[in-house]
């Protein structure tokens, strides 16, 4: 029996240690642990309802839009506001610049690097493990695309700048849609921008995935998880045009079902949480902080659909939306989510032509008195939910359940792993010195959770990678 | 959207300035004139959107920081090395000459474990431990953003995790570059400077003066709306938005001018107000962000 630690696991948003166990090769457990707190939730309690669409983005800076649009739908939800379509189609728009930024960042910087050499002679870019199989050629061609796409995100995020003020941290997703107003001049800028970032992920990106995926093809039987899939829905639900990518739905024993917002419930049985009960609806409670709890091993919570884990993310909406139906592994992750950028540049088009210039689309608005809303929607690293509460004119109660607390969420009583733990069980270790695998499977979720992961097994120590004992 | 904010010279200079700076760096560098520097980010209680608007920058960018600027020892998003092997290259400058980057408060509760920042030698470092050992030792520091400079948001109240800025732990100065993010020609205009010159002139709150000094207030382009008692009533408008709960009249950075994401806009262009994320005190004496109490 081996035991493995990895923290910090690098190339994610945050700190995650894993804990491994391996018998006879084979990971037989493993725990996600996440090791950072803020408490956003509580800091949030007695604040300005509005204020929360701009406090809320500072949760992440990789994908602060994602908040700032769920926490805009929560307040919507909560003050009986319908937004325009024009509104809706600003703001979507703003959404799927992140969703391009976070993709080409995610594949090359994040990615890549687990399965191609970089240059020598720069720190950064030095790794440990030898299992490299592309041809020099191929893996030089992916070199210097990984220097490229730093223009493209880059060009993602101008583009977000031009509806949202500045990026990370926008400021123009709000209630109504969008602060500003689209201009021809706008128009025409995001335009170029998104036909350049379209080309780059139509002519490197999609290759690049797919060369590196015919060099690794077990990768395409490894981290499978559960094969529960959940999403929200993004890019839905418009008057005219309908849906452009998926609607609310979840995928379980082969059949693809509506989703039902009532049945997610989120569980602290194995996170540094005390409430008056383990598990409780978003509007229920929000669980206070306590490292002392003996089973607890993780920052992370339990979000559960019907009891069950669920893994959230781009194959889970590509999956439910059928544009991508291969299989459910580490490989098909990483090629659903390049897929899905030039899906999500597409729609992008779309709604770009469906804008009409000079129309605004703020209001004043007034703070409830009392009031209770959700935001739900797909982000890039799947579904996002924000719940808030108002009384006397301020937020009472705010419940955040992220995307990542859905793929690397901890075991509740039942003992059922995260679908990132999941995923890793059952993995082959070809050297135990160097254990590549857990970071290539545990990457594909693109973890976006201050947290650490060990690899872990129950009971007897006889060597550590990595880590000493 | 661009704007010309002045006609005065002195704005494009001062848009210049990283980029000139940076490229003598580079230039240094290759003719050997200027050290290489080893360069550590740490990553701790925060968002890690300032090694994100990092990437954002473009004057030089990135590429150039990391290749031909300084030797990038340690960040942990975008290090290829994980676990021990990581935190060994981390600590493997510890007695060397390096400048320290921090992004992101320090937490201080239950003597630092809201915040692991990996494991070395098979004991959890926390960011507690971490800033108090590379701190101490580093040739300058540096903190990014509005968190690692004053606490910023996450030490919001109730400040559930015990958060400070880097400086509260530190018996050594500490420059700060706050903003929520800090925009990428701050960093690197102030690294580059240092490479060149050693330590930029700081205000009285640790910033460098040549991105400080200004008040988004003086040189907002809507200040004739104020000065005219025109004020907004609501997002969107394209007058003052000091009604609003605009923080521009008390937030010193240069915003107006250099603006964001390559130039393209910046929060008052978007037509919604500053929030104050560069001034001390952000979030708390910030809020409310927005106001529609116009009386």
């Amino acid at each position: 029996m081996q035991r493995i630690k990895i923290s910090p696991v690098t190339r994610i948003s945050g700190f995650m240690e894993i804990d491994a166990m391996i018998d006879k090769n084979t990971i037989i457990d493993a725990k996600t642990e996440g090791l950072l707190f803020r408490g956003f939730e509580k800091m949030l309690e007695g604040r300005s309802p509005f204020d929360a669409v701009y406090f809320t983005q500072r949760i992440c800076g990789i994908c602060s839009t994602a908040h700032s649009i769920a926490s805009t739908l929560a307040l919507e939800n909560a003050m009986g506001i319908i937004p325009s379509q024009q509104g809706r189609y600003l703001r979507d728009i703003i959404h799927g610049c992140e969703f391009l930024q976070n993709h080409i960042r995610h594949f090359y910087q994040y990615t890549a690097p687990d399965f191609i050499r970089l240059p020598e002679g720069n720190t950064l870019f030095e790794t440990d493990h030898n299992d490299f199989r592309l041809p020099k050629q191929k893996n030089d061609l992916i070199v210097q695309h990984y220097f490229d796409s730093l223009k493209y995100s880059r060009n993602a995020h101008e583009m977000l700048a031009i509806l949202g003020g500045k990026a990370p941290h926008n400021h123009g997703v709000f209630i109504g849609g969008i602060t500003t107003q689209a201009t021809p001049e706008k128009i025409k800028q995001l335009c170029f921008l998104l036909n350049n970032i379209r080309d780059f992920i139509c002519k490197k990106m999609i290759p690049d995935a797919y060369t590196i995926a015919g060099y690794y093809k077990e990768y395409f039987k490894i981290g499978r998880g559960y094969g529960n899939l959940l999403s929200y829905g993004c890019f839905n639900g418009y008057e005219k045009l309908g849906t452009l990518f998926v609607n609310p739905s979840a995928y379980s024993d082969g059949k693809i079902m509506k989703l039902d917002p009532t049945e997610i419930t989120e569980n602290i049985y194995s996170s540094w949480y005390v409430a008056n009960s383990d598990t409780y609806t978003p509007y229920q409670t929000i669980a206070e902080p306590s490292m002392k709890k003996d089973d607890a091993y993780s920052w992370v919570k339990a979000p559960r659909y019907r009891e069950l884990p669920y893994e959230v993310g781009p194959l889970a909406r590509m999956w439910l939306s059928g544009d991508y139906r291969n299989g459910i592994s580490t490989m098909d992750r990483t090629l659903a989510r390049v897929l899905e950028a030039k899906k999500i540049a597409d729609i992008m088009f779309t709604l770009l032509s469906n804008l009409i210039p000079g129309v605004s689309v703020q209001k004043e608005y007034k703070a409830p008195q009392n009031a209770q809303g959700a935001g739900l929607i797909d982000t890039t690293r799947g579904a996002l939910g924000h719940w808030i509460k108002i009384e006397d004119s301020v937020i009472s109660l705010y419940q955040i359940i992220t995307p990542s607390a859905w793929n690397l969420s901890t075991r509740s009583e039942d003992n059922l792993p995260g679908p990132g733990e999941k995923a890793l069980i059952g993995t082959i270790i070809k050297d135990y010195d160097n254990p590549v695998e857990i970071g290539r499977t545990i990457r594909s979720f693109d973890p976006c959770i201050s947290c650490a992961t060990h690899v872990y097994s129950n009971g007897n120590l006889i060597k550590t990678m990595q880590v000493v004992p | 959207m661009n704007q010309v904010n002045s006609n005065c010279p002195n704005f494009n200079t001062r848009l210049e300035t990283t980029s000139v700076l940076v490229n003598k760096v580079i230039d240094g560098v290759k003719q050997k004139r200027i050290k290489k520097r080893n360069l550590i980010w740490l990553e701790l209680t925060g968002c890690s959107g300032n090694i994100i608007s990092l990437l954002d920058g473009a004057n030089p960018d990135f590429k150039s920081l990391a290749t031909q600027m300084v030797n990038f020892i340690y960040d942990n998003s975008l290090m290829v090395s994980e676990g021990e092997a990581a935190m060994e290259k981390l600590f493997s400058v510890i007695d060397d000459d390096y400048i320290l980057a921090v992004e992101g408060a320090v937490s201080t509760k239950d003597n630092g474990l809201y915040n692991v920042i990996g494991r070395c030698r098979g004991q959890p470092v926390t960011a507690y431990e971490a800033i108090k050992k590379f701190g101490e030792k580093a040739a300058h520091v540096i903190a990014v953003g509005t968190c690692a400079s004053d606490g910023g948001i996450s030490a919001a109240r109730p400040n559930p995790a015990q958060c400070v800025g880097i400086q509260n732990l530190l018996d050594r100065k500490v420059i700060k570059l706050p903003g929520c993010p800090c925009h990428p020609d701050w960093f690197m205009g102030t690294l580059a400077y240092i490479m060149l010159f050693g330590e930029p002139e700081l205000d009285n709150r640790q910033r460098p003066v040549m991105f400080y000094s200004t008040l988004i207030h003086d040189i907002c382009p809507r200040r004739k709306y104020f000065d005219k008692g025109i004020f907004a009533s609501k997002l969107g408008e394209k007058t003052c938005m000091f009604k609003l709960g605009c923080r521009g009249p008390v937030t010193r950075v240069d915003c107006p001018v250099r603006k964001w994401n390559e130039g393209v806009n910046w929060p008052i262009g978007d037509d919604s107000p500053c929030i104050g994320c560069a001034m001390f005190g952000f979030p708390d004496k910030m809020e409310p962000f927005i106001s529609y109490n116009t009386t």
